[in-house]
C-alpha cells in the first residue's frame, strides 16, 4: 500500500507539463444546426456584425459631443468649487467620479489623451488633503488641456499637439505644486 | 456556416458606464443570448462566486467567456484574470477570457497572454473585432497548459512555423507530461 503511494507521489513530482485537452463546449453550444464536430471556422453573422459595427461607429462619431457635455459638467463644477469653498471637498468628489468614466472611454473612442489627462485628474481629485485654491487651478488646467482635445479632435497620441498638450499640462501641475511648497 | 450565439452567456466587464451600455447593445445585435456587465474585476468576481454558488439569485445558469478591460480601479482586468486561473475559490480556471486594453505595447500583450489570456484586444476596438475575436475563442479549441510558470490556454497557436529552438522538446509520451482529457 505504502509502495503505492510512493510510487503515485514520484509520478507526480515527476510531472513538469500538464496538457488538459477538455472537449470544445463553446462550439457546442454556439454550432447550432452545423453541428460541433469538424474543424470548419464558424462566423458571426455578417449582417447582424455590420448592424453592430453601425452602432459603434455611431458612437465613436457621437463621442466628441457627448464628452464636451460630460466637460461642461466638470467645468461647472470648477466653478462651483471657487463660489463655494465650503463645499469644495463634495465638489471634488463629484469631479473625481466624472474623471473616473471619463478615463475608461477615451481610448475606446480613439482619444487617448482623454484618457491620460482624466486620469491624471482622477488621482488629483481623488486626494484626501484639503483642498486649496491652487488645488482648483490645476482642475482647471485638466479641463482645458480635454477641452483642447476634443476642440482640436486630436485623436491618437495627438503627435506633436499631444505631447505639447500633456507637457503644457505637466508643467502647470508642477508649478501650482511648486507654489504651494513654497 | 453562422455561430448561434443564443445560448451563449457573456460577462462583459469595463469601468465605463457608456461603454457598458454600447458593448451590451452590440452583443445583444449580434445575437448573444445573456450579456452580464461588471464594473470592475471585484465585481466581476463576486458576480462569478454568486453564478457557481446559487444560478438563481445570480439570475444566471453559467458564464461562457469574459470579455474584460485591463485598467479599472480598484481591481483591474489583470487581477481578475489571475484571479480566474490561479485562485483557489475560482469556479472556473479555464474560463476563456478576452482582454481589452488601451495599452498596445508588445510587453503589454505579452503581460496579459502570460496571464492566461486567450485573445488581447488593442483599443480603440470596432464591434467587427471584438466579434472576430469572439469567433476565434469558440472556434479554436485551445489546450490548457499547467508547467510551474504557467497555467492558460497554449501559447504556442501556429503550428508548423515554429524554428527548432521554439519547437517543444517534450511529446505526450514524455515521462514527465501528463495529458488530461475532459
Amino acid at each position: 500500500m505504502d509502495d503505492i503511494k510512493e510510487n503515485t507521489l514520484d509520478k507526480k513530482t515527476a510531472i513538469k507539463v500538464r496538457y488538459y485537452r477538455f472537449r470544445n463546449k463553446l462550439r457546442e453550444k454556439t454550432a447550432g444546426l452545423s453541428g460541433s464536430a469538424g474543424d470548419i471556422g464558424l462566423e458571426i453573422d455578417f449582417a447582424a456584425l455590420q448592424k453592430a459595427e453601425a452602432l459603434f461607429a455611431k458612437a465613436t462619431e457621437d463621442y466628441p459631443d457627448w464628452v464636451l457635455g460630460t466637460i461642461q459638467q466638470l467645468v461647472n463644477l470648477h466653478a462651483q468649487c471657487l463660489s463655494e469653498p465650503k463645499i469644495r471637498h463634495e465638489s471634488f468628489d463629484k469631479i473625481s467620479h466624472i474623471a473616473h468614466d471619463l478615463k475608461g472611454q477615451g481610448g475606446t473612442f480613439g482619444y487617448p489623451l482623454i484618457t491620460s489627462f482624466a486620469t491624471s485628474l482622477y488621482r488629483f481629485s481623488s486626494m484626501k488633503t484639503d483642498v486649496e485654491d491652487h488645488h482648483v487651478e490645476i482642475i482647471k488646467s485638466h479641463i482645458d488641456a480635454m477641452r483642447a482635445v476634443i476642440r482640436d479632435r486630436v485623436s491618437g497620441d495627438g503627435g506633436t499637439i499631444g505631447v505639447e498638450l500633456a507637457r503644457g499640462l505637466d508643467e502647470i501641475i508642477k508649478r501650482y505644486k511648486t507654489r504651494n511648497t513654497n | 456556416m453562422k455561430l448561434d450565439l443564443e445560448r451563449l452567456s457573456i460577462l462583459f466587464v469595463d469601468d465605463s458606464p457608456f461603454i457598458r451600455t454600447l458593448v451590451i447593445s452590440s452583443l445583444k445585435m449580434i445575437g448573444v443570448g445573456h450579456v452580464s456587465l461588471a464594473k470592475d474585476g471585484g465585481s466581476a468576481i463576486d458576480l462569478i462566486k454568486k453564478v457557481k454558488s446559487d444560478p438563481m439569485r445570480a439570475g444566471i445558469q453559467s458564464i461562457d467567456m469574459v470579455i474584460s478591460n485591463w485598467d479599472m480601479s480598484p481591481t483591474d482586468g489583470s487581477m481578475l484574470l489571475r484571479w480566474l486561473r490561479r485562485h483557489k475559490d475560482s469556479p472556473d480556471r479555464f474560463m476563456p477570457f478576452l482582454m481589452l486594453t488601451a495599452y498596445t505595447e508588445q510587453q503589454r500583450v505579452e503581460e496579459a497572454r502570460n496571464l492566461g489570456a486567450h485573445e488581447v484586444l488593442a483599443k480603440p476596438f470596432t464591434m467587427k473585432s471584438l466579434g472576430e475575436k469572439i469567433a476565434l475563442t469558440i472556434n479554436r479549441n485551445r489546450q490548457f497548459v499547467h508547467t510551474r510558470d504557467y497555467f492558460g490556454p497554449d501559447r504556442r497557436r501556429q503550428s508548423g512555423s515554429l524554428s527548432a529552438a521554439e519547437r517543444r522538446e517534450r511529446t505526450d509520451k514524455s515521462i514527465d507530461v501528463e495529458i488530461v482529457h475532459g
